[in-house]
C-alpha cells in the first residue's frame, strides 16, 4: 500500500556504497567517480570533506587567537615551533594574520560551503525528487573552483611576509597600502584571489540551484510544499547570486589598488610610514559600502540554510507539524530582503554621515521581526509535540536556545548610541560567534548527526553524539558567553594585547577562562572525528528512512545511488504531516498516496 | 511495487555516472516550473549576478566621480564621442544580427543563420578593434591604469616638476635631445620647429631648480594642452580621437613627459576598468559565437543561440550605459 | 526509565542557559567586570539605554529560554503517552509575536535617537579645541595655540598626551594621516574612525576630572595593540596652566614645526 515507506525496505535491500564493490577498477574509473564526478551527492560529500578538514585547520587558529589573548608573549606551544617566532612567542603582526585567516577559513571555507555546498548539493536534488542538478558539469565545476582558494589560502601562510593581516574585512588603506603593513606583502593579494575564486564557486552552484528548484521539482511539489530545509537553500542561492558579484567587483578594485596602483580607496595626500604613497583620489568608505553589501547579506547566507535544516530536525523529532509553514517561509523571505539594505550598521563609527546611520539602524531593527517570528515558531513546533532526544535533535535545539543569544545582541548594536561604545569591542565577538558557531556549526551538526545515515547508509553512534554535543555546548557557552561581558568592560577586539591599557589589565583571567574552555571545546570535536569515521564503517546499518521523516530523500536508498530514485516520486502533501490523527503511522511521507482517513484530517486541518 | 522491485543490486549505480537512463533508472518526471527551459532559466539568472557586478562597478564609478574634486572633461582624456557613438552603433547592429541569426535559425535556414553569425562576430571583433584603437590612443598619451607607466600628474606642484626634470635628465633622453637640437631645421616641418623652441624653453623653466607653480603650469600647457571648454571642437584634429595636437608630447611622440590632468588618475583607473570588463565580456561573447558557429545552426540549436543573444543584449545594454556615462557627462 | 531521566537531563542543561546566563551579568559588576566610570555628560544616556536594552532582551531571553526548556521538559515522548497535537500554526498568534517585537523595535528605534543625534548630529557651534591626527601607531595632537587657530606656525603639537578641560564642551578635529583608526575614549563613552582624507567632528563635555585610557579601535597594523594615548580632563584653570607650559616647552625645544609635518596636517 505504501511502497517506498521505511518498513518495507528496512532489511537489507539497500545498497550501501562501499568502494570495494566497484566493479571496474582502474585510476579512470576512479577518478571519475570520486574526484570529478558530476553526482550531486559525490560533490556534496567531496565539499563536507574539504570543509571540516578546514573547520579544524580554523579551529586550531582560533586557539592560537585565544592564546595570545589569554597569554599574550609567552612560548605557543605548537604552532610557535612551527613558525619559527622569535624563540616561539607571537608577533604581533602574526596575531594579526591569525584572527584574518581563523575568520576568512571560516566563513569562507566552512561555513558558507558546508551549508550551500555540502548540505546545499547533497540535499536539493534528494529533498525535491530530483535525479541530480540541472547542470551537473556546472556542479562539479563549483567545487573545483574552491580548490584554487583552498590553495591560496594556504599558501598564504608560507610567503614572503606572511598571511594576510587586514581582518577578515581588508578594510583600505591597510589592505591596498603595502608600506601600511609590512607583512602583507603576497598575503593579501592571495587572499583577495581566494576570494574571487569563492565567489566564482558560489556564483555557478547558486544559480544552478535555483534553476534547479524551480524546475525540477517532483511532480506535486508545489513550491508550498517544499520543505524548510530548500527554501532556506533557495533564498541563499537567491541572496549569494545578488549579493556576491558585488564583493568580486569590490575585490577586482582592491587587487587593482595593491597591483596596479590605482586609487579607488585611497584617498588623497596619504603620508604611510613617513613616504607618500601616489596615485589617490578615492574613498576609503566606498570599499566598507561594498564590502558590507555583500557580508551583511553574507551574514544571512551563514545562517538561512542551518534554520532550515533545523526546522526539518525539529518537526521530526517532535513528531508535530512545523508551526507557521508559511509565516516560515515568509519570514526567510523577509529576512533576505530586509538583509539588503541594513549593511550600514556596520559603519556606525565609520564616519558616514551620521544621518544615514538612523535609516540603517531603523532597518536593522526591522530585520529582527522575521527572526523574531522563526524563533517563536520554532518554539510553537516543539510545544505539545513528543520530543525524541536524538542528538540531532539536542544539537537543534541548541541551535534555537543560542540563536536567540546571538540575535538579542544583535539588538545592542543595533542601537546606535550604544553600538558608541561597544562597536569592535568583544561584545561584537561574543555576537557573532553566537549567531555564526553557536548558531549555525549547532545547526551544522544536527544535519550532520541527521543525514549521516543518508549519506553513508550508516548511523552515527548516539552515545558519543551525546557526549559531544554535551560537552561542546558547555564548553562553547563558557568560551562565548563571558565575552559579553569583555565587551561590556569596552574590552577592544583585535588586539594581540590590552592588558596594558589601564581599563582592560583586570581582564586577563576572565581570558584565560575563556582560553581554557576554547581547548576544551576543541579537543571534544576528537569525539565527533572518531564517532565520524567510525560510523562510516562500522555504524549500524541504517534503513531507507531510520528516522520516520517525511521527505522525499528517505524514501530513496541509503546511500542513494546514482539518479538518487528507484521510482518515480509524486508528492500528495506538505513535508510536515507527523502524527497525524486517524492514521496509523505517526507520520505521512509526502510521497505517501493519499489515504481517505489522512486526507479527511489534512482537510479538516486547513 | 514491491521491496524487492525496488532494491538496488550491490555495486550498480558504479560506472555509469556520466550517461543518464542506463541502468533502467527511472527518467522522473518534474513539476512544471516556470515556462522556461534549464538552459534559458540558468541564463537569465546568471546575467541577473551579471547585472549586480556591473552595477557594482558603475555604483563605485558614480561615487568616485562625485566624490572628486575635479574631473577631467571627455577631451581631456582623448575621448571622442564620434567613435564611442560609432562603437555603440556597431554593438547595436550586432544585437540585430544575432537575432536575424535566430530568427534563420529557427526555420532551418542554416546557411543564412551562419552568414548572421558571422556578421555577429565580425561585429564584435569591430567593436573590440575600435576599443583597441582607443585605448592606444590613451597609452600614447601616457594615460595608463597601472602606476609605473602613467605619466598622469593631479597638478602642476613640485612633485610634477621633478618628475619632468627626471624624465629629460634620463640619458637615453639628453642623447635624443640633443640629436633635435641639432637637426637642421629644414628636415623639420614648421610644426615641429616650432615645438623645438616650445621645448628648449620648458627645459630650461624645469632645469632651474626653484620653479614657482606658475612655470609648471605653463610647462605642463606646453606638453600636454587641456583644451578649454568649447574650444575643444574647434582645436581638435590632429590625432583623431577627440584630442588636440599641439602639445610638445603629440609633436614629439617620443618625449612621453609627465602630464597633468587634474582627476586624471582616478578617470583612467574607473575608465580602464569599466571599459576593460566590458570587453572581457564581450570577448568571451565572441568565443561562444565561434564555438556555435562550428555546428549547425538549424532549429536544434536555436535555443543555444537565444541564450548566447540573451547573453551578448546583455553586453550590449551594459555599453549603452557606459558610453554617455565616459563620454557625454 | 533511563529515556526518562535522559529527558530530564538534557531539559536542564536547556534551563542551564538563562539561569547562568542572567548569574553571569548580575555577578559581573561585583567584579568589576563591567561598564567602566563613566565621567562624560552624555555617557548616562548611552549608559541607560544600554541597561534598558540588557532589561528588554533580558526579558525576551529568560521567556523564550525558559518556554524552551518548559516545552523540552513537558513534552518529552519517553514521560507521557499523549500524542503529539495536530496543529500547522496559528493566525492569530503569529500576528500577536508579529506585532509585539515590531512595536517594541520601533519604540526602542524611535527611543534612540535623540541619544544618537547628540552625539554625533548636534554639533556644538565653536572651533576645534584640538586637532587629533591618528598616525601608525601615535595620536599626534595639535592644539591652536596663543592665536586660537588651526593651521597658523604657533600650533602646539603633542604626541598622545591630550589633556581637555571640564564642565564645558569640546571639540575635537579627528584626523588620520594614513589608515583607518578609532579614537575611542572607553570612559567617555566616545568612539570614532579617523578617515584618511575626511575631517570628522567629535564633541563631548566630560564633567570629572582625571586621567584615562585612548584606545585605538580600528584594525591599524601590527602596532594597532599599542597605539595607545592618555587623556587627561582637569578645571579650565590647570588645562591653562598646562597649556602654558606646554606652549612654552615647545618654544624652548624647537623653535617652528617641520615643514612636512604642516604640509600634512593640512
Ligand atoms: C549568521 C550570522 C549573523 C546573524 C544571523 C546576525 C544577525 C544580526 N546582527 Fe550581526 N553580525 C554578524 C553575524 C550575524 N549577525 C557578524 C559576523 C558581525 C561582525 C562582523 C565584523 O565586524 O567582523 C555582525 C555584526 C553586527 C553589527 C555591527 C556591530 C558593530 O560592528 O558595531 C550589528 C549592528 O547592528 C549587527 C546586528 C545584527 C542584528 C540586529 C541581527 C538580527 O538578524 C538578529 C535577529 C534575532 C533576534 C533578535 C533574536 C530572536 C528574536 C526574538 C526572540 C524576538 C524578540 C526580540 C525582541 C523584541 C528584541 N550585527
Ligand atoms: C563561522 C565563523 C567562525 C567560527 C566557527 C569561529 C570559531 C571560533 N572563534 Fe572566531 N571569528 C570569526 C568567525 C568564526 N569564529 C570572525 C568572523 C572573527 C573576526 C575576525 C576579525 O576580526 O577580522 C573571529 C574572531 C575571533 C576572535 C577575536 C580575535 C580578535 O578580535 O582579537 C576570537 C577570540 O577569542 C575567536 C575565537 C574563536 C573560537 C575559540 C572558536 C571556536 O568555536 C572554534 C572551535 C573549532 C572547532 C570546534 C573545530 C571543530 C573541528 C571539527 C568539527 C573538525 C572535525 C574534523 C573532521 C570530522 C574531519 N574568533
Ligand atoms: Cu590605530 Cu588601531
Ligand atoms: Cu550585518
Amino acid at each position: 500500500m505504501t511502497p517506498p515507506a521505511a518498513t518495507a525496505v528496512d532489511h537489507g535491500h539497500v545498497t550501501v556504497s562501499a568502494p570495494a564493490h566497484a566493479p571496474k577498477g582502474g585510476l579512470g574509473h576512479f577518478l571519475s567517480t570520486y574526484v570529478f564526478s558530476k553526482d550531486h551527492k559525490v560533490i556534496g560529500l567531496q565539499f563536507l570533506f574539504s570543509t571540516l578538514v578546514w573547520f579544524l585547520i580554523g579551529g586550531l587558529l582560533a586557539l592560537a587567537v585565544r592564546w595570545q589573548v589569554a597569554w599574550p608573549w609567552s612560548d605557543v606551544p605548537v604552532l610557535g615551533k612551527l613558525f619559527a617566532q622569535e624563540g616561539g612567542q607571537m608577533a604581533p603582526e602574526f596575531y594579526t594574520m591569525l584572527f584574518t585567516m581563523h575568520a576568512s577559513v571560516m566563513i569562507f571555507l566552512v561555513i558558507i560551503p558546508i551549508l550551500a555546498g555540502a548540505f546545499g548539493n547533497y540535499l536539493i536534488p534528494l529533498m525535491i525528487g530530483a535525479d541530480d542538478m540541472a547542470f551537473p558539469t556546472l556542479n562539479m565545476l563549483s567545487y573545483w573552483f574552491m580548490w584554487p582558494a583552498f590553495f591560496f589560502f594556504g599558501a598564504s601562510f608560507f610567503v614572503e611576509g606572511g598571511a594576510a593581516s587586514g581582518g577578515w574585512t581588508s578594510y583600505p588603506p591597510l589592505s591596498t597600502n603595502t608600506a601600511s603593513s609590512p607583512a602583507s606583502g603576497w598575503g593579501q593579494t592571495l587572499w583577495l584571489l581566494g576570494l574571487t575564486m569563492v565567489g566564482v564557486s558560489s556564483m555557478l552552484g547558486s544559480v544552478n540551484y535555483m534553476t534547479t528548484i524551480i524546475l525540477m521539482r517532483a511532480p506535486g511539489m508545489t513550491m508550498f510544499r517544499l520543505p524548510m530545509t530548500i527554501w532556506g537553500m533557495f533564498i541563499t542561492a537567491i541572496l549569494q547570486a545578488f549579493a556576491l558579484p558585488v564583493l568580486t567587483a569590490a575585490g577586482f578594485m582592491q587587487l587593482a589598488d595593491r597591483t596596479l596602483g590605482t586609487g579607488f580607496f585611497s584617498p588623497e595626500g596619504l603620508i604611510v610610514n613617513n613616504a607618500v604613497p601616489g596615485a589617490g583620489g578615492g574613498q576609503p568608505l566606498l570599499w566598507q559600502h561594498l564590502f558590507w553589501f555583500y557580508s551583511h547579506p553574507a551574514v544571512y547566507i551563514m545562517i538561512l540554510p542551518a534554520m532550515g535544516m533545523v526546522s526539518d530536525i525539529l518537526t521530526t523529532f517532535a513528531r508535530k507539524p512545523l508551526f507557521g509553514y508559511r509565516p516560515m517561509v515568509y519570514s526567510v523571505a523577509g529576512i533576505a530582503g530586509l538583509g539588503f539594505i541594513v549593511w550600514g550598521h556596520h559603519m556606525f563609527m565609520s564616519g558616514m554621515n551620521p544621518a544615514l546611520g538612523i535609516t540603517f539602524m531603523v532597518s536593522t531593527m526591522m530585520i529582527a521581526l522575521p527572526s523574531a517570528v522563526k524563533t517563536f515558531n520554532w518554539l510553537g513546533t516543539i510545544w505539545g509535540g513528543r520530543i525524541q532526544f536524538t542528538t540531532s535533535m539536542l544539537f537543534a535545539l541548541a541551535f534555537v536556545s543560542m540563536f536567540i543569544i546571538g540575535g538579542l545582541s544583535g539588538i545592542f548594536m543595533a542601537a546606535t548610541p550604544v553600538d558608541i561604545f561597544i562597536h569592535d569591542t568583544y561584545f561584537i565577538v561574543a555576537h557573532f560567534h553566537y549567531v555564526l558557531f553557536a548558531g549555525t556549526a549547532m545547526g551544522v551538526w544536527a544535519a550532520i548527526y541527521f543525514w549521516f545515515p543518508k549519506m553513508f547508509g550508516r548511523t552515527m553512534n548516539e552515545f558519543w553524539g551525546k557526549v559531544h554535543f554535551f560537552l561542546t555546548f558547555i564548553f562553547m557557552n563558557g568560551t562565548f558567553f563571558t565575552m559579553h561581558i569583555l565587551g561590556a568592560v569596552g574590552f577592544p577586539r583585535r588586539l594581540a594585547d590590552a592588558y596594558h591599557y589601564e581599563t582592560f589589565h583586570h581582564l586577563q583571567p576572565l581570558n584565560a577562562f575563556m582560553t581554557w574552555c576554547a581547548i576544551g571545546m576543541v579537543a571534544s570535536q576528537i569525539i565527533f572525528a572518531a564517532n565520524f569515521f567510525w560510523s562510516m564503517f562500522y555504524g549500524p546499518v541504517a534503513g531507507r528512512n531510520p528516522w520516520n521523516a517525511n521527505t522525499l530523500e528517505w524514501t530513496a536508498p541509503s546511500p542513494p545511488g546514482h539518479g538518487n530514485f528507484d521510482f518515480q516520486p509524486v508528492v500528495h502533501r506538505g513535508p510536515y504531516e507527523y502524527s497525524v490523527p486517524g492514521c496509523e503511522k505517526d507520520h505521512l511521507m509526502q510521497t505517501d498516496p493519499p489515504n481517505a482517513a489522512a486526507a479527511a484530517a489534512a482537510l479538516a486541518a486547513h | 511495487m514491491n521491496a524487492s522491485a525496488i532494491s538496488v543490486p550491490h555495486g550498480h549505480d558504479h560506472g555509469h555516472h556520466d550517461g543518464h537512463g542506463h541502468h533502467g533508472h527511472v527518467t522522473l518526471q518534474y513539476q512544471p516550473g516556470l515556462p522556461l527551459s534549464k538552459g534559458k532559466l540558468i541564463m537569465w539568472l546568471f546575467l541577473s549576478t551579471e547585472i549586480m557586478f556591473f552595477a557594482a562597478l558603475l555604483g563605485s564609478y558614480v561615487v568616485l566621480r562625485f566624490g572628486a574634486a575635479v574631473w577631467p572633461k571627455p577631451h581631456h582624456v582623448h575621448l571622442s564621442e564620434p567613435i564611442g557613438a560609432f562603437n555603440t552603433f556597431v554593438l547595436i547592429c550586432s544585437s540585430v544580427t544575432i537575432v536575424l541569426a535566430l530568427e534563420a535559425a529557427r526555420v532551418n535556414k542554416v546557411g543564412l543563420a551562419k552568414t548572421w553569425m558571422l556578421l555577429t562576430l565580425l561585429l564584435g571583433t569591430l567593436f573590440l578593434g575600435i576599443k583597441a584603437y582607443e585605448y592606444q590612443a590613451k597609452f600614447s598619451h601616457g594615460i595608463y591604469p597601472w602606476k609605473p607607466r602613467g605619466l598622469i600628474y593631479e597638478r602642476p606642484d613640485l612633485y610634477y616638476g621633478s618628475a619632468v626634470r627626471a624624465r629629460l635628465g634620463e640619458p637615453a633622453m639628453i642623447d635624443r635631445l640633443k640629436e633635435l637640437d641639432d637637426t637642421p631645421a629644414d628636415q623639420l616641418s614648421t610644426d615641429q620647429v616650432a615645438a623645438r623652441t616650445r621645448l628648449q624653453q620648458v627645459r630650461k623653466m624645469v632645469a632651474s631648480p626653484d620653479q614657482q607653480a606658475f612655470d609648471l603650469a605653463v610647462v605642463a600647457d606646453q606638453i600636454m594642452p587641456l583644451p578649454a571648454e568649447g574650444a575643444a571642437h574647434a582645436e581638435g584634429g590632429g590625432d583623431g580621437h577627440g584630442g588636440h595636437g599641439g602639445g610638445l608630447n603629440d609633436v614629439f611622440p617620443w618625449l612621453r613627459l609627465p602630464i597633468v590632468i587634474p582627476g586624471g588618475n582616478m578617470w583612467a583607473s574607473t575608465y580602464f576598468l569599466m571599459t576593460g570588463f566590458h570587453a572581457i565580456h564581450v570577448l568571451v561573447g565572441l568565443i561562444v559565437f565561434a564555438i556555435l558557429l562550428s555546428y549547425r545552426l538549424d532549429a536544434k540549436r536555436a535555443g543555444m543561440i537565444e541564450n548566447a543573444g540573451l547573453y551578448w543584449h546583455f553586453v550590449d545594454l551594459v555599453w549603452i550605459f557606459l558610453f554617455p556615462l565616459l563620454y557625454l557627462f | 526509565m533511563r529515556n526518562r531521566l535522559s529527558g530530564i537531563f538534557w531539559g536542564l542543561l536547556f534551563l542551564a542557559v538563562p539561569v547562568l546566563g542572567v548569574a553571569t551579568f548580575a555577578v559581573a559588576p561585583a567584579f568589576d567586570h563591567w561598564l567602566p566610570k563613566d565621567v562624560s555628560t552624555h555617557g548616562t544616556q548611552i549608559d541607560s539605554l544600554f541597561y534598558f536594552i540588557l532589561a528588554l532582551t533580558g526579558i525576551v531571553f529568560v521567556v523564550t529560554e525558559v518556554l524552551l526548556f518548559w516545552f523540552i521538559w513537558k513534552y518529552d515522548a519517553a514521560k507521557n503517552d499523549r500524542p503529539a497535537t495536530y496543529i500547522h500554526g496559528s493566525h492569530t498568534l503569529e500576528v500577536v509575536w508579529t506585532i509585539i517585537p515590531a512595536a517594541t523595535l520601533l519604540f526602542l528605534a524611535i527611543y534612540q535617537m535623540n541619544a544618537w543625534a547628540d552625539v554625533k548630529m548636534r554639533r556644538p557651534d565653536m572651533p576645534p579645541t584640538v586637532e587629533v591626527v591618528a598616525r601608525q601607531f601615535e595620536w599626534r595632537l595639535r592644539y591652536p595655540g596663543r592665536d586660537g587657530e588651526l593651521g597658523t606656525p604657533d600650533d602646539l603639537h603633542l604626541t598622545n598626551d591630550l589633556h581637555l578641560p571640564i564642565d564645558e564642551d569640546v571639540l575635537i578635529q579627528l584626523k588620520s594621516m594614513d589608515v583607518l583608526h578609532s579614537f575611542f575614549l572607553p570612559n567617555v563613552r566616545i568612539k570614532q574612525d579617523a578617515v584618511p582624507g575626511m575631517k570628522i567632528p567629535v564633541w563631548f563635555k566630560a564633567r570629572e576630572a582625571g586621567e584615562f585610557d585612548i584606545v585605538c579601535a580600528e584594525l591599524c597594523g601590527w602596532g594597532h595593540y599599542k597605539m595607545k594615548g592618555r587623556v587627561t580632563f582637569e578645571p579650565r584653570a590647570a588645562f591653562d596652566a598646562w597649556l602654558e607650559r606646554k606652549y612654552a616647552e615647545q618654544e624652548a625645544t624647537q623653535p617652528a614645526p617641520e615643514a612636512g609635518e604642516s604640509l600634512a596636517a593640512n
